[in-house]
C-alpha cells in the first residue's frame, strides 16, 4: 500500500503541492485527476523520490518508503525519456539490468512486453525511428520491465489512439493485477472506465478521494422516467419524489423518501412506460462539483 | 546465466553502456584510426629525417681547397658524423658564387687574403661551419709551423678541448622532444575529446529527459560513477593502445633504443593519464549537468577548456623553473611531468609530489563534483551557472547536517 501523508512542495512563495494524502491500494487502480497546474506531476515525483518534499511523507504499508524501496516503483514520467538513439530491445534491457535484473532476465522480459505491442519486430530498431505511440509502448514497457512492486504513471495514455489504449489497459490488468497503481490523466470518460479509486486535486489541495463508487455515492439517487406519449408533469405530486425537470413525456427526478421500486411500481400503476432508469452521475460531474 | 546485479554494482551496468555506444559510434573509430595513423607517421618521420646521412657539395677553385673538403670529408667518416662532403670544382670565384646562388653546391670554399671564406646564400650549414672550417684552419696550421719550423705539437699542446657527456643520451635530444610534444598533445585532445563527449553524454540525458527515469531507478552518484569510470576506461584503453602502437613503430622502424630513452617516460605518463582523467572528468559531467541543451555546453564546458589548454600552452612554452613548479600541480601534471621526464630526469620527490596533489585534487573534485551533480541534474530545460550550482550544493549539505 502506497501512501501520500500531508506531502506538501513550495516552490518559491507558491505552495504547489498542500497538504496532500490519500492511498493507493494494491490491486486497485486509482486515477488521479485535476486540472492542469494542479499539481499532480509535482505530487508524482514526490512519490517517486525524484523531487523532495518540503514536508510530509511518502510511506510504504504505513513506514516511511526508502529511497531503495522506491527504486523499485515503475514510474512513467510526464516528459516521456529515453534514449533516442539506442535500440529499443537494448533500451529495456539496460533498464531492467539498472532495477538489478540480470542481462538474461531482462530479455526475457524485454521480449514479453515487446511482443503483448507487437512490436517484436522493432526490437532492434532505433527508438528515434519508431512512431511517437510506439515510443510511448517503449516507454510504458520501461516501467513495467523489473515487474514493480508499485506504478506510477503521468499520464500514460495521452496521445495514443483508442485500440493502444485498450492495449495498454490490458496490458496493465496483467502487470499490475496486484501492485497499487497510481495514473494521472485528463481523459475523464476513461478514468471513469478504468479506476477503482479516485483522487482529486484542485489548485494543490486533495478535493475529493476514495472509490468512484463512493464518490458516485455522494449525489444523490437520480431517475429518468419516459412515459409513452403522456405528459409526464403529474409525476410532480408523487410523494417521496423531487421532480428536477420535466420535458413533455420526459422527467428527471430524484428520491426523496421513496425506493426505487417503489417509484417503479407508482408509475406503472398510473402510466404506460417507455424507460426507468438510474442516472449515474458521470464523472466529469463530479470533477466539476469538487474543483468548483 | 549472469547473476544479478546488486544496488552497489549498478555503477557498471551504467559504464558499460557507456563503453558500448561510444564504441559503436562512427566519430569512435574514426578519431582512434586517425590518432594510431598519426602516431605511426610521426615515428616514421623521424626516423627518416634522424636516420639519414646528409651530403653537403662544396665548391672549390684551387688544390688547397680540394684537400680541405677531402681531409674534412675523411674526418667526418672518421668521427662516426652523419655527414659528408663532395668538391665541385669551378674556374674562379665569380663561378662558384654563382652556382651558391643558383643553388647547385651547399657552400664555397674560397680563398682570402687571412686564409679562406666559407661562402653560403643566406647561411652556412653548421656541420660545413664545424668540418670544413676546422679542417681548413688545422691543415693551414700545419703549413704554419712546418714553414716556420715551429713544433706544431708543442704549440697546441694544453690546447686541445675535449668532450665528455655527463648525459649521454642527450643525444637523443630530437627524439626526446618529439616524444614529450606527443606526451602533451595526446593527454590535451583525450581529455577535451573524452571530455567534451562526457559533458555531451550528460545533457542528452537531461534533454531527452530519460534522466528523471534514471534518477528513479538508480541513486544519481552511481550514475556519475558509472559515466565517470566509463570514459575514463576508454580513455586509458585507447592510450595504453596508442602506447603499444607507439612502442611496436619503434621496435619495427629499428628505433628500439628510443624505448630505453621513453619508456619510463612511457610509464609515468599512463599513470598520470589515469589519475588526471578521473579528476576532470568529474568536472566534465558537472559541465554537462549545467547546460539544459547541447546549445549550452560551449558555455558551461569552457572554464575546463581553459583549464586544459593552459598547461599545453606552458608545456610549449614556459622556461625549466616555471615548468618545475607547475608540473607538481595537480592535473596539470598529467601533462607536464611526462613532459619533463620524456626531457631528462626528474627527481623522485617532484614525481611524488605530483601524484600526491593531483590524488588530493580529484578525491575533493569528486565530491565536490558529485554534490553539484545531485542538484543540478534534474533541472532540465534552462543553464545553470557554476555560481548558483555552488551555492545550492553548499546550502543542501548545511541543511543536512
Amino acid at each position: 500500500m502506497l501512501e501520500a501523508q500531508s506531502l506538501t512542495r513550495v516552490f518559491g512563495d507558491t505552495r504547489v503541492v498542500d497538504d496532500v494524502s490519500f492511498t493507493v491500494r494494491p490491486g486497485r487502480m486509482t486515477g488521479f485527476v485535476g486540472a492542469n497546474g494542479a499539481g499532480k506531476t509535482t505530487t508524482m515525483r514526490m512519490l517517486m523520490g525524484v523531487l523532495g518534499a518540503t514536508s510530509g511523507e511518502v510511506l510504504w504499508d504505513g513506514a516511511p518508503a526508502t529511497a531503495e524501496l522506491r527504486r523499485n516503483f515503475g514510474y512513467m514520467p510526464e516528459e516521456r525519456g529515453l534514449y533516442p538513439r539506442m535500440q529499443v530491445r537494448e533500451q529495456l534491457v539496460f533498464f531492467g539490468r539498472l532495477h538489478g535484473m540480470s542481462t538474461s532476465q531482462a530479455r526475457s522480459r524485454a521480449d514479453h512486453l515487446l511482443a503483448h505491442f507487437g512490436l517484436e519486430e522493432r526490437a532492434t530498431s532505433l527508438l528515434d525511428d519508431l512512431s511517437l505511440g510506439n515510443q510511448q509502448r517503449v516507454q510504458i514497457a520501461a516501467s513495467l520491465i523489473h515487474q514493480p512492486g508499485a506504478l506510477v504513471l503521468d499520464e500514460p495514455f495521452s496521445g495514443l489512439d483508442p485500440l493502444a489504449v485498450d492495449s495498454m489497459i490490458d496490458l496493465l490488468h496483467v502487470e499490475a493485477a496486484d501492485v497499487p497503481l497510481l495514473f494521472s490523466s485528463h481523459q475523464l470518460d476513461l478514468v471513469e472506465r478504468l479506476c477503482d479509486d479516485l483522487v482529486v486535486l484542485s489548485a494543490g489541495r486533495v478535493v475529493a478521494a476514495g472509490s468512484v463508487e463512493e464518490l458516485r455515492g455522494h449525489g444523490e439517487e437520480r431517475y429518468r422516467v419516459v412515459l409513452d406519449g403522456q405528459d409526464a408533469a403529474w409525476l410532480r405530486d408523487v410523494r417521496g419524489v423531487r421532480v428536477d425537470d420535466v420535458d413533455g413525456a420526459t422527467a428527471l427526478l430524484t428520491l426523496d423518501g421513496i425506493g426505487a421500486s417503489e417509484l417503479a411500481s407508482t408509475v406503472v400503476g398510473r402510466a404506460p412506460v417507455l424507460e426507468l432508469a438510474r442516472v449515474r452521475q458521470p464523472l466529469s460531474e463530479i470533477f466539476r462539483e469538487v474543483t468548483r | 546465466m549472469s547473476t544479478a546485479t546488486t544496488p552497489r554494482g549498478l555503477w557498471k551496468v551504467v559504464a558499460q553502456r557507456e563503453i558500448t555506444t561510444q564504441v559503436r559510434s562512427k566519430s569512435f573509430v574514426i578519431t582512434f584510426a586517425l590518432l594510431v595513423a598519426s602516431i605511426v607517421g610521426m615515428i616514421i618521420a623521424f626516423t627518416l629525417m634522424s636516420g639519414r646521412t646528409s651530403t653537403h657539395e662544396i665548391a672549390v677553385i684551387d688544390q688547397p681547397g680540394q684537400t680541405v673538403v677531402t681531409t674534412a670529408n675523411d674526418n667526418a667518416k672518421a668521427g662516426d658524423a652523419d655527414v659528408r662532403f663532395t668538391i665541385s670544382e669551378f674556374e674562379d670565384a665569380e663561378a662558384a658564387e654563382k652556382a651558391v646562388t643558383d643553388g647547385d653546391v651547399d657552400a664555397a670554399l674560397l680563398p682570402s687574403s687571412s686564409g679562406y671564406d666559407l661562402v653560403g646564400q643566406d647561411d652556412v650549414d653548421t656541420s660545413i661551419t664545424q668540418w670544413v672550417g676546422q679542417t681548413a684552419t688545422q691543415l693551414a696550421l700545419e703549413r704554419n709551423a712546418g714553414e716556420s719550423g715551429v713544433d706544431l705539437g708543442a704549440l697546441t699542446s694544453g690546447t686541445q678541448v675535449g668532450e665528455r657527456l655527463l648525459d649521454p643520451d642527450a643525444g637523443d635530444n630530437g627524439l626526446r622532444q618529439v616524444a614529450a610534444f606527443v606526451f602533451v598533445l595526446l593527454f590535451y585532445l583525450m581529455a577535451l575529446g573524452y571530455g567534451m563527449q562526457i559533458a555531451a553524454t550528460v545533457t542528452q540525458e537531461k534533454e531527452s529527459r530519460v534522466v528523471e527515469i534514471l534518477a528513479a531507478a538508480v541513486p544519481v552518484r552511481a550514475m556519475l560513477w558509472g559515466k565517470v569510470i566509463g570514459s575514463s576506461v576508454l580513455a586509458i584503453g585507447q592510450t595504453v593502445v596508442l602506447a603499444a602502437v607507439g612502442v611496436i613503430a619503434l621496435l619495427v622502424t629499428d628505433n628500439g633504443h628510443a624505448l630505453s630513452v621513453v619508456g619510463p617516460a612511457i610509464g609515468w605518463y599512463v599513470l598520470f593519464f589515469v589519475l588526471g582523467f578521473i579528476a576532470l572528468a568529474t568536472l566534465w559531467t558537472v559541465a554537462g549537468s549545467l547546460a539544459g541543451r547541447q546549445q549550452d555546453l560551449n558555455g558551461t564546458t569552457a572554464p575546463l577548456q581553459m583549464i586544459l589548454f593552459a598547461p599545453y600552452i606552458l608545456a610549449v612554452t614556459a622556461g625549466a623553473g616555471v615548468k618545475t613548479v607547475v608540473s607538481m600541480l595537480p592535473i596539470v601534471s598529467t601533462m607536464m611531468m611526462p613532459y619533463r621526464l620524456a626531457e631528462g630526469d626528474v627527481p623522485m620527490w617532484q614525481l611524488g609530489v605530483a601524484v600526491g596533489t593531483t590524488v588530493l585534487a580529484a578525491v575533493l573534485l569528486v565530491r565536490l563534483s558529485a554534490s553539484i551533480y545531485e542538484r543540478t541534474l534534474l533541472q532540465t530545460g534552462r543553464r545553470i551557472t557554476f555560481k548558483e550550482a555552488i551555492a545550492s550544493s553548499r546550502k543542501t549539505e548545511s541543511s543536512a547536517a
